[in-house]
């Protein structure tokens, strides 16, 4: 399978194209909204999209098995990421009163 | 297969990016994950589609949720200043990004050989092949990542109670 046969059919170069896209709707959710919710969810897309190549990787390279420990690593730091992350924005929310990042550009209360 | 779950996972993604309402933003990246997770199974790895909607559908999401009905800020807030430079600055750095890994990608030959030799369908992986490279290998990291979690939960409870 070469070019864009390999895309359709679901070829290593199908599943990094899917990755890649994901990562720039994903980096382009962050750049472009203002929510600080929807941007903590770009932020998310942008993992599962690294995590789409990695096991894209690992399949093609025999079902390598640390492929899966990286991922479920990966998993644990979202995790703990969702939690902090939201905890952030809820503080925000009760000091200024707004989940728009761009009202949040100064320190001072 | 393959396209059906990439094209719900593309799909997905972009309603979250292009949704005025964050609700509906929000179930556009449950249908995006779910995506996800139908890709996993293709890559012969059931235990990380599993994961995948338990940890990220399930948690992760149910999560967002929440914050989003408890801070009642449903619709994106008017705009202080336009910044239209910025917006387009950043769409053209994204698209030549993309761009650009896509170009990377398909003319690359080690990618190209990486593929024609995996492409036999390896055996599924199971909970006990995961089992043994997870505690034989890297047993620091699986303890270092209960650690965090566990940081991390006193963390979120620090920062969201009122007075500490």
């Amino acid at each position: 399978m070469t070019g864009i046969d390999a895309i359709l059919q679901g070829g290593l170069q199908g599943y990094l194209m899917v990755a890649f896209l994901l990562f720039a709707l994903g980096l382009a959710t962050v750049l472009l909204r203002r929510t600080l919710l929807l941007q903590f969810m770009g932020v998310e897309l942008m993992l599962n999209a690294a995590n789409v190549a990695l096991l894209a990787f690992a399949r093609f390279r025999g079902g390598d098995a640390q492929a899966m420990v990286f991922y479920l690593f990966i998993i644990a730091v979202a995790a703990c990421e969702a939690a902090v992350g939201l905890a952030l924005v809820i503080g925000l929310y009760r000091h200024r009163d707004t989940t728009d990042s761009d009202r949040a550009a100064s320190l001072k209360q | 297969m393959f396209i059906t779950f990439a094209l719900i996972t593309l799909l997905g993604a972009l309603g979250m990016l292009l949704q005025k309402n964050v609700i509906m933003a929000g179930l556009c990246m449950v249908a995006a994950f779910f995506g996800v997770a139908g890709l996993f199974v293709l890559l012969a790895n059931p235990v990380a589609a599993a994961l995948q909607i338990i940890v990220y559908t399930g948690a992760i999401l149910v999560l967002v949720l929440f914050v989003i009905m408890m801070l009642n800020s449903h619709e994106e807030e008017k705009a202080q200043a336009p910044h239209p430079i910025q917006r387009w600055a950043s769409v053209v750095f994204v698209s030549a990004l993309a761009f650009g890994a896509v170009k990377l990608v398909l003319g690359s030959s080690g990618v190209k050989s990486l593929a024609a030799s995996g492409e036999a369908m390896p055996q599924a992986m199971t909970l006990q092949k995961l089992g043994f490279a997870l505690f034989a290998d890297h047993l620091l990291g699986f303890e270092v990542a209960g650690l965090l979690l566990l940081a991390a939960m006193i963390g979120a409870v620090a920062l969201t109670k009122r007075n500490l």
